[in-house]
């Protein structure tokens, strides 16, 4: 029988991190996955033929640059574009951009509200102490307090005096990031409107919260996490790997190739052989057995679980502790061919705040009401759209003056009140997003070569993802850190000897691309008494 | 006029006079809000850029506030021999300017700042420094008393939210007036003979920190006896429009007595043996700095820095009572390390700790020495004390360390 050190299921991004660490500290690696190409969600996909983008995510986001030199990815030509942080477009016509540069950013608010200008001096302060708290725990493995006597004992004290030493009015703020709703907490910042609908639609891409949600403010902080705080800076940044999300997989593969490890496309591991709760290997869907030291899961927590075992064969409550883990779909993705650029005739000419991304979306309380929408499991009227244009700073995407054009449609129910989405529904909302594109874009339907629609349902059915959720399970308080995927098993380790986690659905979830794969090897080789080559 | 309607053989820019620089200020350089995106232009220039810009020999520019402003106009040695031994003009309306009016204008500046402002007479201005709740710097700056209910703030940075924030509950208005008000500012020894020159009469009748409203060329000119320098000064505060014409008018009956035309370098190396520490620079703002131990307090900035006992009330009142009696963990000192040519500073040594941070550095030649401005541990203060600069010569470069002093009062030129 075929055996390796380690298995890793699935060859996402994560996936690939994992393995990618384990190959260069020397174990045998074997990353299987049961698609032909390995990306996973962030795989890359022909809408139409020449036409190239990430099939599920808008993929972008850049890796922190820990793991990009741990892994030696610039070696194997990985290069990110740092783009400005994109612009929203408001339904009457207006629109409000982000730049990099403080005193443009501050320009830009201005034109807006020149006291706002001025508040977002402290907003970016504030902002940046959270992320600057944040980074540490989002940084390693969660400390999580149940394993390991003496080890978690210290990790609980060095968070206990990370804790004490918080200055009284430093701990309000932080108390109020992880309570307020966002609109609540922008408007202890700023006076207009668009200035706080174009921080909240950023924020709340992506999270199962609304504006007005309570705790939705800690979503304000993501965007900010990657940023270094110099005094007079703008807005953040948006990185995205040169080539796409692709690039960043061929990156990877190539060092796990070139460290020795193995993948296997179209392998499609179908259970998880187990021994006195010890995990011994894997079986393929065709019968085929391959023993393992170790296995890590690149799926969701729902599936690494509920999907691979024999249900009898886990520990005695771990079925409902993963059934309860909440993973909600909560946005369909667009894809679209377009055989010329897109003009955005409200938009200056040469805006450079467009390769971050373009927002669709109405004030905060229209973005609410979308929000309630999707509580209410109606189909969107109202969504907030995201819109990447890849090929505008990388035009190998698409044929010679052809573009490709990604959308994620926020507030998309996994499931209607009515039942599933009947196929005029699934049209319909096709329409609608090209009608709201229609109204910034202007004639952009006639350029449209190719259209697809995937809804979460979609994206659970062709990728396996439970429920359609790119976030692999609510990203709230009580789902993270520690508690992440659920408390009680924080980080990559699980109750399950030689099974390790290394999809986003453990610690530190999608905040930081790459850190749950990064944690699960480092888990592992802390297991193994092997240190991580960097 | 469009071109068919326009009488043949006569030139359509025929009634643009070349000669007035109105015609030729384009007024969007200096709007209060460009009709034009924010990414679009790069360089944005003060009302005065057009005379500035022609004074220039040196074609060195640097970035104030956002705006471009010439760093050296001829040559630093020059402009200093000019502001210590004649008198220098220079373009200062980056700076921000607010208007700040009402019934409670006074009650509201009150509450804004640390200094008590009940002795503040019309046509008079004072330095005030602003904290918030906990007793950390949000900005200093000069204010005047320009009216009854009538002020005008002027500082380094924008204050507008926190301003406004604290106006709640006062009958007082606030406008940012920057964009409309150019300031000129005409600093030396022989600076008051210069605006006695260009017709401001009895100008020696104006003492330190007064100010009064003159016609100089038939421009309504606002001057006021204050100015960064150390030195005799004067400000001049004219509409953003007649502001041309008034350097042009200035430097014309100014020249013959050694007055010249300077830029930014000079004025941070006069503000520096002067003594005055700029937001941004040599502090950052309580509300801009991302640790909070990059705020300061102002008994860590300046040495007697004003702090009513008597007012009630005033933002941060209650936290700098009692931070008066402690003495300060670190303070922000000049300091002057002899060397014969100017390097470059960067942290300050007691021993071999590190104990401070040089924030702005320069060459004085009053002094023939390097001097910095640097934020020190008290304690380290008293004591000796050095610099460490580097040193570049040809390619390479050298760390050296070099003694440094404690300039114990400002310059006196």
């Amino acid at each position: 029988m075929e055996r390796h050190d380690a298995i890793v299921i699935g060859a996402g991004l994560n996936g690939l991190v994992a393995a990618a660490y384990l190959a260069r500290a020397g174990l045998s690696v074997l990353v299987l996955d049961r698609a032909s190409a390995q990306g996973g969600i962030a795989a890359e996909h022909e809408v139409a033929p020449g036409y190239r983008l990430p099939r599920f995510t808008l993929g972008s986001g850049g890796l922190p640059p820990r793991i990009a030199a741990d892994l030696d990815l610039p070696r194997h030509g990985l290069r990110f574009i740092r783009a400005e942080g994109g612009v929203t477009c408001f339904p009457d016509g207006g629109y409000h951009a982000s730049y990099r540069d403080g005193i443009v950013h501050r320009r830009e608010i201005a034109r807006f509200s020149r006291r706002d200008a001025d508040a977002f001096t402290r907003y970016r302060r504030d902002m940046l102490r959270a992320a600057g708290g944040l980074a540490p725990l989002l940084a390693g493995p969660a400390h999580t307090p149940a394993r390991g006597i003496f080890g978690g004992l210290r990790a609980r004290l060095s968070l206990a005096d990370r804790i004490a030493a918080i200055a009284p009015g430093d701990l309000r703020d932080i108390l109020r990031l992880w309570t307020l709703p966002a609109s609540d907490f922008l408007d202890a910042y700023f006076e207009s409107d668009a200035v706080k609908a174009h921080l909240a639609a950023a924020a709340m891409m992506g999270g199962t919260l609304g504006p007005r949600t309570p705790a939705s403010a800690s979503r304000l902080v993501f965007p900010w996490l990657s940023e270094s705080g110099d005094a007079t800076g703008g807005a953040p940044e948006t990185l995205m790997p040169f080539g796409g999300p692709a690039a960043l997989v061929q990156a990877l593969t190539s060092v796990i190739l070139a460290s020795g490890g193995r993948l296997r496309m179209e392998a499609e591991v179908t259970d998880i052989r187990i021994k006195d709760r010890k995990v011994q290997g894997v079986v393929l869907a065709n019968g085929e057995e391959i023993g393992a030291g170790a296995v890590l899961s690149g799926l969701d927590v729902k599936r690494s679980f509920l999907s691979l075992f024999q249900w009898k064969d886990l520990p005695e409550g771990l079925v409902e502790r993963v059934g309860r883990v909440r993973m909600k779909g909560v946005a369909a993705k667009v894809n679209m061919a377009l055989d010329a650029a897109p003009v955005f005739p409200g938009l200056p000419e040469g805006c450079p705040s467009l390769g971050g991304g373009l927002r669709l979306a109405g004030p905060i309380p229209a973005m609410e009401r979308a929000w309630a929408d999707w509580r209410e499991r109606m189909p969107p009227r109202d969504p907030l759209i995201e819109i990447l244009m890849p090929s505008f700073l990388d035009p190998s995407l698409a044929p010679r003056g052809g573009h490709v054009l990604s959308a994620l449609v926020q507030y998309v129910p996994e499931v209607l009140h009515e039942g599933p989405w009947p196929v005029e529904r699934r049209d319909a909302l096709g329409d609608l997003v090209m009608t709201r594109l229609a109204e910034v874009s202007p004639g952009i339907g006639k350029h449209v070569v190719a259209l697809e629609v995937l809804l979460p349902n979609d994206v659970e059915n062709e990728i396996g993802l439970t429920g359609g959720d790119f976030a692999y399970g609510e990203t709230t308080l009580d789902q993270m850190f520690a508690n992440r995927p659920f408390p009680g098993m924080g980080g990559a380790e699980t109750p399950l000897r030689n099974f390790y986690l290394c999809s986003p659905s453990a610690h530190p979830g999608p905040l930081v691309m790459g850190g749950a794969g990064a944690n699960a090897a480092s888990t592992l080789l802390g297991r193994l008494g092997k240190a991580v080559r960097a | 006029m469009t071109p068919d309607t326009a009488p043949p053989n006569e030139h359509p820019d025929i009634e643009i006079d070349l000669g007035s620089e109105q015609a030729t200020v384009d007024p969007a350089l200096f709007e209060e809000v460009p009709a034009e995106p924010p990414f679009a232009r790069t360089v944005h220039t003060t009302p005065l850029h057009i005379v500035t810009s022609a004074e220039s020999r040196t074609n060195r520019w640097t970035d104030w506030n956002g705006y471009t402003v010439p760093e050296v106009l001829t040559d630093l040695g020059d402009e200093y021999r000019a502001l210590r031994g004649a008198a220098a003009l220079a373009d200062h309306s980056p700076l921000v300017k607010y208007r700040i009016f009402g019934r409670d204008a006074l009650d509201y500046l009150q509450r804004l700042v640390t200094r008590d402002l009940a002795a503040l007479e019309v046509d008079t201005a004072v330095h005030v420094v602003f904290c918030e709740g906990r007793g950390l710097v949000l900005g200093d700056g000069l204010l005047f008393r320009l009216g009854e209910e009538e002020y005008r703030l002027v500082t380094e940075e924008t204050h507008l939210a926190w301003m406004m924030d604290s106006g709640e509950g006062f009958r007082v208005g606030i406008a940012d007036v920057s964009a409309t008000l150019a300031l000129l500012s005409l600093q030396g020894p022989l600076s008051a003979l210069c605006l006695h020159e260009a017709g401001v009469a009895n100008i020696d009748g104006l003492a330190p920190f007064a100010a009064r409203w003159a016609d100089i060329a038939r421009m309504p000119v606002y001057v006021s006896r204050t100015g960064a320098s150390g030195d005799l000064g004067y400000e001049l505060w004219a509409d953003a429009e007649d502001a041309p014409h008034l350097w042009r008018h200035l430097m014309e009956k100014g020249a013959p007595h050694g007055l010249r035309a300077t830029g930014f370098a000079l004025r941070e190396l006069a503000r520096l043996e002067a003594g005055f520490p700029r937001a941004g620079k040599d502090y950052l703002s309580a509300l801009a700095a991302v640790a909070s131990a990059g705020a300061s307090t102002p008994f860590e900035l300046w040495r007697n820095p004003l702090v009513a006992s008597g007012k009630a009330v005033f933002n941060g009142g209650r936290a700098l009572r009692s931070l008066a009696p402690v003495p300060p963990r670190r303070r922000l000192v000049v300091l002057v390390a002899d060397a014969l040519e100017p390097v470059s500073l960067s942290s300050v040594l007691s021993g071999t700790r590190q104990v401070g941070t040089v924030t702005t550095s320069g060459f004085s030649p009053a002094l023939g020495a390097n001097i910095a401005f640097a934020m020190v541990e008290d304690e380290a203060a008293d004591g000796e004390l050095a610099l460490t600069a580097t040193l570049r010569e040809g390619l390479g470069a050298r760390e050296v360390v070099l003694r440094a002093r404690i300039l114990p009062a400002p310059l006196k030129p």
